[in-house]
């Protein structure tokens, strides 16, 4: 014998539906059958039998609304014909009072609210009266369900004949029609009774369905909703009237039902459904009942919805916006701190969320007024301090919500200037922890970078370094592992080109800002200033040169510029003590070279003094050979440029110069060295010749003693390479007219190239040697083969 | 009929005056069938002819004479032999003769007292009827012909509304009020159930409109139940607070207008049970007497009894009222508890009889 299989409860919910719609559609269909044949009473007696299917308490809302929209869908039918009948003069007397006989209460109601509809329609009786019994008879249905299905169908029925004047229009002798406030009157009360149903659904049943119950509640919301819904579309309520006699009521509702499911979707539902304007009439109450919500209500949510659309409205439209009468954030700024005073409960990252609204309100309402975003900032620090919250730990919610709020006015304003204006930006900035104020910080620089916002007084820039002062120097509660390398090079970078930034029109102010920039990331320590100072260094050397552009106005701009030469001597010193050793020696020559160029008073001193510095680093601070080479020649470029020196100075510097390129400690070094230094006695320059020194003996004496080492070096591969940029640099000279230079000894040097280069292993170094000779010659043949130049060259053999 | 099959016989029938014009109404016979009769008043003089058709012509119809009585009585089902009669006139149509012909006879009851309306119930029937009596020698030929009564009242002087506040302590609390505590009828009951207190799961709770024939004295008193009416007036469970709108119309049942001893023989008394039920089955009761009369039919009633509303003063004024009942109410909650009980089993038995 097969067994009954287990229904699972979905499958069980399915057969119940299909056997309600079966019976439904068999009911309907006997329905009509008598209404085509006019049998009205039969026709009533199936639609009444059909609307016993919704007397079930076995269907799930979600199957009970679908035998609910199939046996409407019936009803509709009925109204039509009915409708139809009595608009033929077939009026059925006490049709009204007939269906009142049905002894279940259920398909009882569905038919006189079908009735009443009707009656409505056809002018029969008083509309007033008919929607004022209709109200009242829904209260004997009390079941959650049934009772909200059925009031959803009174006001689905009612829908286009809620009267909506301000005058009863009805005409002598037919009953009173009703106004406007019937209508709100009516909805008002079905509105409440719904909610009320809604709310008990709750509490019924077992605690451990809670989660299921409120879902299905959710489901269910737009049930209670479409009341409001209604109430929205009447025409004829304007702001006052939805101020005195729509809002109150609805409100009370709402606060006294002490639902939180209730109270956030309705609240919600209040703000969408009626127009802002009316919201802007009416904030305070509004606001006053947020406040009287239920606990676990996230009122947060309700009233930042209701800041965005109002901000969005007073920003849409353009010229209306807000009417200045209206006090908009002084309100939603008191009733905000009514609402978090009367929660003592109330999360911390929710207070903050709160204020980040008012923040947003506040910016998009009244851009310009900087005091009011001043305000949610100093109420935000009131509020934390009355929460001893004192350290917001990065991740955590009011961190996050913190770290929006303190966003918004430097994406909004894009200038940091403007949030220095804000009184309590900085005290508020310091309840973040470590993490939270570097990132905040970054945050701020970045924008400052990219809005390219000048910071013009010396105030600013300390009142930014204060604020963004984990960017500047160790912090006491910074974490003991050293932060990844990558990481911090970026943020610092971001702080060395923020220093690109400070800038004020007025030279001197500008040497204040140097000044307390230095200041503070002089503090930064050893592994921050290698980033900060060399910015610092370099703007100081900008600065020097727009004194020299002053020097008609200002006649004291020497002694500036020497004071800005102290400033980056010493700014510089201190990268050295910071054991750098590259930079400074950079920074010691580009200081040469601009003094040189400024040619002030002293300038002369100066320039020696920092190459003479950079001479001692280079000395005392670089070990490595490469490092050394490389930085050898930086100096002997920065001495062949340079053109202020006198004899006197330039004698011992161009003699140190070239000894120190000849101590290089490998030999392909020296060699490099040397042909190198050979630049700085041919083009550099000479005060006493007012030109270049074309010193053609010690040219050639450099390179010979180039070609000497080159000859020294074990290396074939690396000796055939240094005799090919010996050969370059004799070229370069020989085409300059160095005289001490002659065919012979590019032969020489040719040939011996020519005879070494075959031996050399072939490999890739090998093949770039060749290249390099090859061009070289290609060169050298060029120069024979042009009419011009073939002269300069005779006797010379390729 | 002869009994031989000879000898004359006759056909008696009997024309009631203005019988074209008159108001009939229905009455129920024993077996439960309905019957229309002509419809008087009390006072109203009966008159009309009574026709004697012989049914053989040429022959003559002896008779003892010829009588019509107007008979009011009461009949008991379980004492059939004796029936009651509270009115018996008789008029003399013939003095003993012989009738050679068709005959007709005018007869007139004038202005006849009719103190009861008609009535037939579970137990006991009240009837009025015409009988007409060829008193013969061997077997009389009768004729009876029924007319209904109906009794009409003025509209009483006082009806005040029935309020009342009932429960079980710490269960359930209820106030409820109906408008009248008499109605006629075509009545509407109109009211209010408040609920003061709700610890019950209730289900749902119905008006019921029980019938109560008493019939007997005495050890010999029977009682019938009826519900006529049972009608749901709320579905699902109310908390504290609610009020349910009572709107129950009359004129949809058969009911007649209260009878109070009549004739010291029976009586028809009409309750409204207030029956709430919880998900366990279980029922609550309350059991209020209203009066139902009937009042001369009036001329098309307003619309607005369709939607009447009942506003109780008794809920409105709140508090005081209420404190003042507290005594009043655990005595009537004790009174609830034992009626409860009887009614349990009273409604049991319904169920079963179903």
């Amino acid at each position: 014998m097969p067994s009954t299989p287990q229904l699972s409860p979905q499958e069980e919910q399915e057969k119940l539906l299909e056997e309600a719609l079966g019976v439904v559609k068999t009911q309907a269909f006997q329905m009509k059958r008598c209404l085509d044949k006019g049998r009205l009473m039969d026709g009533l007696k199936h639609a009444s039998t059909m609307l016993g299917e919704l007397r079930t308490s076995l269907l799930s809302p979600k199957s009970y609304y679908e035998c609910y929209m199939a046996i409407s869908d019936e009803l509709r039918h009925l109204e039509m014909y009915l409708v139809d009948e009595f608009q033929k003069g077939r009026k059925v007397a006490d049709l009204y009072e007939l269906v009142q006989y049905a002894g279940n209460i259920v398909p009882r109601l569905y038919l006189l609210i079908t009735v009443g509809t009707v009656y409505i329609k056809s002018n029969e009786l008083s509309r007033k009266d008919i929607l004022k019994d209709l109200v009242e008879m829904c209260r004997g249905v009390q079941h959650p369900l049934r009772g909200l299905f059925l009031r959803n169908y009174l006001l689905q029925c009612t829908k286009n004949v809620l009267p909506d004047s301000h005058e009863d229009q009805s005409v002598e002798g037919m009953g009173e029609s009703g106004t406007v406030m019937d209508s709100v009157d009516f909805i008002q009360l079905n509105f409440a009774e719904m909610n009320k149903l809604w709310v008990r659904m709750q509490h019924q049943g077992h605690s451990r369905d809670k989660e299921r119950r409120e879902n299905e509640r959710r489901e269910l919301r737009i049930l209670v909703g479409t009341n409001l819904v209604r109430l929205s579309q009447l025409e004829c309520i304007d702001v006052e009237r939805f101020k005195q006699n729509v809002l109150p009521g609805v409100l009370e509702q709402v606060v006294n039902c002490k639902d939180a499911i209730a109270q956030e979707y309705l609240m919600e539902c209040i703000i969408q459904v009626f127009p802002d304007e009316f919201h802007l009439q009416s904030l305070n109450s509004f606001l006053r009942a947020c406040a009287e919500l239920h606990p676990n209500v996230n009122v947060k949510n309700i009233i930042i919805a209701l800041i965005d659309r109002l901000a969005s409205f007073a920003q849409s439209e353009e010229g209306s916006g807000i009417p200045p009468e209206i006090q908009l954030f002084d309100i939603f700024s008191q009733q905000i701190s009514q609402v978090i005073q009367n929660r003592p409960d109330m999360p911390p990252e929710d207070i903050v969320s709160l204020q980040v609204a008012l923040i947003n309100l506040a910016l998009k309402c009244y851009p310009d007024k900087v005091d009011y975003v001043d305000k949610v900032l100093e109420t935000t620090e009131d509020i934390f301090n009355r929460l001893n919250l004192d350290h917001v730990e990065h991740g955590s919610p009011v961190s996050k919500e913190l770290m929006r709020l303190m966003k918004i006015p430097v994406d909004t304003y894009n200038n940091i200037l403007t949030v220095l204006q804000l009184q309590h930006y900085g005290p508020l900035f310091e309840y973040f922890d470590y993490k939270g104020r570097q990132l905040m910080s970054c945050h701020i620089i970045n924008n400052a970078l990219e809005s390219e916002t000048p910071i013009p007084a010396q105030e600013n820039v300390e009142s930014i370094l204060n604020i963004v002062n984990c960017l500047v120097q160790d912090q006491n509660d910074q974490p003991d592992e050293p932060e990844d390398p990558e990481d911090f090079a970026e943020e610092q970078g971001l702080m060395g080109r923020f220093i690109h930034l400070l800038f004020s029109d007025d030279p001197n102010q500008q040497f204040l800002i140097l000044n307390t920039a230095r200041k503070h990331f002089g503090a930064g320590g050893d592994k921050r200033i290698k980033y900060t100072l060399p910015p610092i260094v370099f703007a100081a050397f900008r600065l020097a040169f727009r004194y020299k552009q002053l020097e008609q106005e200002d006649e004291h701009w020497e002694k500036k510029c020497q004071k800005i030469f102290q400033f980056c001597h010493q700014t510089i010193g201190a990268l050295i003590k910071a054991e750098q050793a590259e930079i400074p020696l950079r920074l010691f020559l580009q200081g040469a070279l601009v003094a040189g160029q400024i040619g002030f008073e002293n300038s002369e001193t100066v320039a020696y003094e920092f190459l003479t510095q950079a001479f001692s680093i280079y000395e005392e601070e670089i070990s490595d050979s490469k490092a050394q080479l490389s930085a050898i020649t930086l100096v002997i470029g920065t001495l062949e440029q340079m053109s202020c020196f006198g004899e006197e100075n330039q004698e011992p510097l161009l003699t140190q110069c070239a000894l120190a390129a000849s101590k290089l400690l490998k030999k392909p070094d020296q060699c490099r060295g040397v042909s190198v230094s050979a630049h700085l006695f041919w083009s550099g320059k000479s005060q006493a010749k007012g030109g270049e020194l074309n010193d053609a003996k010690r040219v050639s004496d450099c390179l010979k003693k180039g070609v000497k080492i080159a000859n020294q070096c074990m290396d074939s591969s690396a000796q055939v390479q240094l005799f090919v940029e010996v050969l370059n640099h004799y070229i370069y000279f020989y085409e300059k007219g160095c005289e001490q230079i002659s065919v012979q000894v590019l032969n020489q040097l040719i040939s011996k190239i020519r005879e070494l280069l075959p031996n050399l292993e072939s490999n890739e170094e090998t093949e770039q040697i060749n290249k390099h000779f090859k061009n070289t010659l290609e060169h050298l043949q060029h120069k024979l083969d042009n009419q011009e130049t073939a002269g300069q060259y005779e006797g010379l053999v390729l | 009929m002869s009994f031989f099959g000879f000898g004359q016989s006759a056909e008696i029938d009997i024309v009631l005056d203005g019988q074209e014009n008159r108001r009939t109404a229905e009455i129920k016979t024993e077996d439960g069938k309905k019957e229309k009769y002509y419809l008087y008043f009390d006072g109203e003089t009966v008159s009309g002819k009574v026709n004697v058709t012989l049914k053989k012509s040429g022959s003559k119809l002896e008779h003892q004479g010829i009588k019509i009585e107007f008979i009011g009585q009461i009949e008991l089902y379980y004492d059939r032999g004796n029936h009651h009669e509270f009115t018996s006139l008789v008029k003399e149509l013939a003095r003993p003769g012989d009738l050679t012909q068709n005959t007709s006879y005018n007869f007139e009851f004038s202005q006849v007292e009719k103190p009861y309306e008609s009535y037939t119930g579970a137990n006991v029937r009240l009837r009025y009827f015409l009988r007409v009596t060829i008193v013969k020698r061997i077997s009389d030929t009768v004729k009876e012909q029924d007319i209904v009564v109906h009794t009409l009242s003025q509209y009483p002087e006082m009806n005040s509304s029935i309020k009342m506040e009932v429960g079980i302590e710490d269960c359930l609390h209820i106030e409820f009020e109906y408008n009248k505590s008499k109605y006629h009828l075509k009545d509407v009951i109109v009211g209010k159930i408040y609920f003061l207190l709700v610890r019950i799961k209730i289900k749902h709770m119905e008006l019921q409109v029980i019938k109560r024939e008493t019939t007997g004295t005495g050890p010999n008193t029977f009682n019938e139940n009826e519900t006529i009416a049972k009608y749901e007036i709320m579905d699902g469970a109310p908390v504290r607070g609610e009020s349910i709108p009572i709107r129950l119309f009359l004129s949809g049942y058969e009911l007649t207008p209260t009878m109070r001893d009549i004739n010291k023989k029976f009586s028809v008394r009409y309750y409204l049970n207030l029956v709430l039920v919880d998900e366990e089955e279980r029922r609550y009761f309350k059991q209020q007497e209203i009066t139902i009369f009937r009042r001369a039919d009036k001329v098309r009633k307003n619309y607005q009894a369709a939607l009447s509303h009942h506003n109780p003063s008794l809920l409105s004024d709140g508090s005081s009222a209420r404190a003042a009942q507290q005594q009043q109410q655990q005595q009537q909650e004790r009174q609830q508890n034992e009626e409860a009980e009887e009614d349990e089993k009273e409604d049991e038995n319904d169920e079963e009889e179903k």
